[in-house]
């Protein structure tokens, strides 16, 4: 029995990783994207290695002085803080919880948001009403206050962070994939399916799921964007992690310290990852759009 | 038609109805509590007793939640822990400053990008059409707060063309909007936030816009027009840019509800003294009752922006109006 589920399960998933890697490797764009973003990714999984130095050590340089407000030298190579800290090592341990927390939230989100759209549309009826209308409640919901409240009645830990990311962003993609799902549902191969005899938890996740994979993928990558961006927000509204770095965090570090006027290079290290990372993940969604669904952009 | 209208102002009420009470539950039922900030473990056991009644904190649960809603309906909302003044009446001062932001920041987006996008569908693969599909793409990959600080070190800093920030200069604060409108100080400041936010905004309605011109470009009536001899100017503005234009209207319900996010970082970089900004400061400072009333202000701006856009959209679009009932449920 296990194996049957195994098998039911598994082989598509290999099939669907191979055939995406074929969708976003066939459009230049997504080449550009898939390798930046892995780059990004080896960073993070190496990051205590790769940093020369602790992120919160002051620093003094070859001539014993202190390395305050440093622009990028040699020695410091994107320069330091007021403080003396080394811009180049945070940057890359910040690396890690800006991916931590943008895979983490965008995988939670969309395993939630696939799964009402998914149960919303099949079923239909009352249990689709009761869904969506709860979807509809949480797009009443200003969306970064939504967060940053949470954050602050449960805490400024990165799993209440996370937390809070989920509890709304989720929302979009339950929209999109139950409207997908209730077309997808009336072709006749679902017909067939529940001619044969087949579960309704068979029929959702072994004959509809993979229809609705490339858009499921499309918003996972929306999602992991939508999450980077909003913990940079969050992040520089003073509503991130203190106990650990990120890119957001660190142009918050400068906002706070004044500095803004002098170092330059402290704005530039942060803010080119964001954007880099971000349009690295719309270069991805851009490759499915273009072959997944043209009509994907109502949202 | 006015059957639609009455059935979405139910939902709408609905949903605003299900908000405040999220909101009450999630102050009054998570972990950090909110009255640990006024009432003070290390105080007196009788006069927490004492506070706990003032606040009406002394009654059960459900109770407490009808006197919330009807102290909502009735437009008490309560004083600011931090500055005993009455949240209402901060809140309404600092609504129409988050909505004259809002407001100039989305006209710019949806000028821009209809205009640009009209063009670039025109000129086709040409440098402008990419460079400004490169450029859209850019400004909305970087937060605002980047786009922001960018203008900031640039322009205000370096070259002193725009102040740093605020509404109006320390201590002329007018009294009333027209005085505001007619200072020439307002409008230098409202210049940087206008462009932050609607740079960030400008690829949606750009690139759908351009889209669906590319669309209607390739339609039957179009290649009419032009066998018919008329201008290219004319076919493009007067006859495509009219049908494509109802793309973009779709998407002004979820620019406006993704530009209210937008505003808490522009305001907060900007010193604007807005709901968002007012949102994060009184969140800060554990200030709940303001937090709150703001929270809630800005759902009912969420929502009734919503409301106004799928209004407009059925009326603009009749056929939307039966499909639109598979759809944006």
């Amino acid at each position: 029995m296990t194996t049957k589920i195994k098998d039911s399960l598994f082989k598509p998933l290999k099939k669907i990783v191979v055939e995406q890697y074929g969708i976003i490797t066939s459009n230049r764009m997504g080449v550009i994207g898939l390798s930046f973003l892995l780059f990004f990714l080896i960073v993070a999984i190496f990051a205590p290695w790769l940093a020369p130095h602790d992120p919160w050590e002051m620093m003094y340089d070859v001539n014993e002085e202190f390395a305050s407000l440093r622009s990028p030298s040699w020695e410091f190579p994107l320069g330091t803080t007021h403080l003396g800290y080394d811009l180049f090592s945070q940057l890359i341990l910040a690396t890690r919880t800006t991916l931590l927390i943008g895979s983490v939230s965008g995988a939670i989100s969309i395993l939630i948001g696939a799964n009402i759209g998914l149960i919303a549309g099949y079923y239909g009826g009352k249990i689709d009403e009761l869904l969506m209308r709860f979807t509809d409640i949480l797009y009443g919901m200003p969306f970064l206050p939504f967060i940053i409240v949470l954050i602050s009645l449960f805490g400024r830990h990165l799993e209440f962070i996370i937390l809070a990311i989920v509890l709304i962003i989720w929302r979009t993609s339950a929209r999109v994939i139950r409207a997908q799902t209730i077309s997808i549902k009336q072709r006749q191969f679902i017909a067939a399916a529940k001619a044969r005899g087949c579960s309704d938890f068979r029929i959702i996740y072994r004959h509809i799921l993979p229809n609705v994979m490339p858009l499921l993928l499309l918003y996972a990558a929306f999602n992991i964007a939508w999450s980077i961006i909003t913990e940079a927000s969050t992040s520089f509204l003073g509503f991130g992690d203190g106990d650990t770095i990120s890119w957001g965090g660190m142009l918050y570090e400068l906002f706070l310290s004044g500095k803004t006027r002098v170092a330059w290079w402290w704005f530039a290290a942060p803010s080119i990852c964001i954007i880099l990372l971000v349009i690295s993940l719309v270069l991805i969604s851009r490759a499915y759009e273009e072959v997944a669904n043209p009509r994907l952009r109502k949202r | 038609m006015a059957d639609y209208i009455l059935r979405r102002l139910i939902y709408m009420l609905i949903t605003l109805f299900a908000v405040a009470s999220i909101l009450f539950l999630m102050f009054r039922m998570l972990p950090g509590d909110a009255t640990l900030q006024v009432i003070s473990p290390a105080m007196d056991e009788a006069v927490q007793q004492r506070m706990k009644a003032a606040f009406g904190l002394d009654k059960p649960l459900l109770q407490q939640y009808f006197i919330y809603l009807k102290n909502l309906v009735t437009m008490e909302w309560g004083r600011s822990f931090v500055t005993a003044q009455e949240v209402t009446a901060i809140v309404s001062y600092r609504f129409w400053n988050t909505l004259l932001l809002m407001v100039s920041g989305l006209c710019m987006t949806l000028t821009l990008g209809i205009g640009l996008g009209i063009i670039m569908a025109w000129k086709r693969n040409s440098p402008l059409d990419i460079g400004g599909t490169v450029v859209g793409l850019i400004f909305q990959a970087a937060p605002p707060f980047i786009t922001g600080l960018l203008l900031l070190m640039t322009l205000s800093y370096r070259l002193g063309l725009f102040p740093t920030g605020g509404m109006y200069p320390a201590g002329a604060r007018p009294d009333s909007i027209f005085g505001l409108l007619l200072m020439p100080a307002f409008w230098e400041r409202i210049v940087l936030p206008t462009f932050t936010v609607g740079m960030y905004y400008l690829a949606t309605p750009l690139l759908v816009m351009r889209d669906s011109m590319l669309e209607v470009l390739g339609s039957d009536y179009i290649e009419l027009a032009r066998a018919k001899g008329l201008k290219s100017s004319v076919i493009m503005f007067r006859h495509a840019a009219r049908n494509a234009l109802l793309g973009v209207v779709t998407l002004a319900s979820i620019l406006v509800g993704f530009a209210v996010g937008g505003q808490v970082v522009v305001e907060s970089l900007f010193s604007w003294p807005g709901m968002g900004q007012l949102m994060v400061e009184s969140a800060a400072s554990h200030d709940y009752p303001v937090a709150q009333g703001t929270f809630l202000m800005l759902a009912i701006l969420v929502i009734g922006l919503n409301f106004i856009t799928d209004i407009l959209y059925s009326y603009l679009d009749p056929r939307i109006k039966v499909s639109a009932e598979g759809i944006s449920r």
